[in-house]
């Protein structure tokens, strides 16, 4: 009798799971923008909330703390963005006046016949001999400026996100431990301790990884500056390296990938600046490896920041706030990138973190379920 | 006509104290406290409620914080209800119980069980850590006089060990 009880409620569960799920997959074209908007603003808000309490406690007005740090914030992305505008175009600026479509094709053709006299002998024959890689790459760039247009939509779309996201997290820092008391009165008095714990635990998690991803971005952020500014000394001729070092940071809080799309930026400046450079083209990184345009040396330097901070920086920094085991990271990083794309790289490993930190309490529910 | 505008300026100034708040003085842990600290206490207190014969927790379940009893009545006891139960005590409003859980990871070392209907405002762990977060003073006042109500209990029971011994 008693074994029949527990049949029909796994079949009962497993029918109220059925249609959960299916109920999901319908309505979740239509909803997924918004949640993705609201975990953005909450891990947003994770990040800030220690510096609006901070303030609160300073000035003793919460409404005042969040307008302040959401202006400081606001006021740091502008800046970033509207100097980093600015620069760029002056750069562009210069490089068009600089470069016309011919000196770029030669440039092209003198690099991939650099390329190809280093090759070796059965690679070079390997090679489409009618095929110009110089004309085809300066065309594709081509192709890349002119669509540039079709992106404003997206750029429209992004700044709406970037909005919602922004005034989402601005309601949930003003409001952040008044929602989180509504949200426990909702929990029925047996399970409200453990509830209080896992919610506890799982704010503690998010915030410290964010918290210690951030100092790393930073860290990475400022060696890169520095690094880039020791092959400046030896002539690298680098321009942006301040937003090339923000880059290089932002683009660390994605691990694995983040670092090789950190370099991208300073080997793209590197090529503008030294193009028609004879002597940059002929560089060799400590008078023996071939190094055109400093593409080694910038490699190296970054492969040097990005050890440096995975091997000293985030150990101490992070430490195992999180302790997800490099399989699961990879396991993670592909399901996220698959999902949503760089978006998805980015939260996969703190939504891991924090289903890890649930797993944890559900097993201690578990263990503890005769003393609730 | 009535104006409206005089009513609306002195709205507020013969506002009398919650129930929450009245409760939460009579609790020695927030003796010393100011009106305008107990009024942000009292965005931090959980206000429960129970059956009679319900339990608030068991004994040896892991423990996250103190309650105190705005009416109703709990009573502290060992041992299951099905078999030899000793209680232990019988609280009612005003009392509060529970409060080493504020300062460790220890389980709980008895059952709390409401005798009525009964409202409780749970104080947690996590209210006290976001206390000292935020408001570092009312935390450490909070911690202060947790350490004088746990001192005064270890005189009591030094005491009593003393006279049992001595006989």
């Amino acid at each position: 009798m008693e074994k029949e009880k527990d049949y029909f409620q796994l079949i009962y569960r497993i029918i109220i799971a059925l249609i959960a799920v299916g109920f999901l997959t319908v309505i979740w074209p239509f909803i997924s923008g918004v949640i993705l908007m609201l975990v953005f603003a909450f891990l947003l808000t994770t990040v800030l909330l220690s510096f609006v309490d901070g303030l609160e406690r300073k000035i003793k007005s919460r409404g005042l703390s969040v307008l302040a740090v959401t202006m400081a914030v606001l006021a740091s992305i502008g800046l970033f963005i509207g100097s980093f505008i600015a620069q760029l175009s002056a750069q562009a600026k210069d490089f068009t006046s600089r470069v016309d479509q011919d000196t770029l094709t030669a440039e092209f053709k003198a690099l991939a016949e650099k390329f190809t006299s280093a090759m070796p002998s059965f690679m070079r024959e390997m090679q489409p001999s009618d095929s110009d890689f110089a004309s085809t790459l300066s065309g594709f760039i081509k192709t890349v400026l002119e669509n540039l247009t079709s992106l404003a939509g997206v750029v429209g779309n992004f700044f709406f996100m970037a909005a919602m996201v922004f005034i989402f997290t601005i309601i949930l820092l003003a409001e952040y431990h008044h929602f989180k008391k509504t949200l426990v009165q909702f929990i029925s008095n047996k399970y409200f301790e453990v509830g209080l714990r896992l919610i506890f635990n799982v704010e503690k998690a998010v915030s410290s990884y964010l918290r210690g991803q951030f100092l790393a971005a930073a860290s990475v952020g400022v060696m890169s500056m520095i690094g880039l500014g020791i092959l400046n000394f030896f002539g690298a001729n680098l321009t942006l390296v301040v937003f090339i070092g923000i880059i290089a940071g932002l683009a660390n809080l994605i691990p694995l990938v983040g670092p090789f799309v950190g370099m991208i930026p300073a080997i793209l400046i590197s090529f503008m600046n030294n193009i028609g450079n004879e002597a940059a083209l002929a560089h060799k990184m400590f008078g023996v490896v071939p190094s055109p345009f400093f593409l080694v040396d910038i490699i190296l330097m970054f492969i040097i920041v990005q050890q440096i901070e995975g091997n000293l920086i985030t150990p101490t920094l992070v430490g195992k706030s999180v302790g997800i085991h490099p399989m699961m990271v990879m396991i993670a990083l592909l399901i996220g990138g698959t999902l949503l794309g760089p978006l998805g790289m980015l939260f996969a490993v703190p939504t891991t973190g924090i289903l890890k930190v649930i797993g944890q309490e559900i097993s201690f529910v578990r263990k503890n379920a005769h003393l609730l | 006509m009535k104006s409206a505008l005089w009513p609306n300026v002195f709205k507020g100034w013969n506002k009398t104290e919650s129930e929450t708040v009245l409760t939460l003085k009579s609790v020695p842990v927030f003796k010393g406290f100011t009106d305008k600290e107990f009024s942000e206490l009292e965005q931090l207190i959980h206000r429960r409620t129970y059956k009679p014969n319900e339990y608030v927790f068991k004994n040896q379940a892991p423990g996250e914080g103190m309650y105190i009893i705005v009416f109703g009545g709990v009573k502290i006891s060992i041992g299951s209800r099905q078999g030899k139960e000793q209680v232990l005590a019988e609280l009612t409003a005003g009392d509060f119980f529970g409060e080493l859980a504020l300062l460790g990871d220890e389980p709980r070392s008895a059952s709390a069980i409401a005798t009525d209907h009964s409202k409780l405002l749970g104080f947690f762990k996590p209210d006290l850590f976001s206390l000292l977060e935020r408001n570092p003073v009312l935390g450490n006042k909070v911690l202060m006089n947790l350490a004088q109500v746990i001192g005064e209990r270890l005189r009591k029971t030094n005491q009593l060990l003393v006279e049992a011994q001595t006989g």
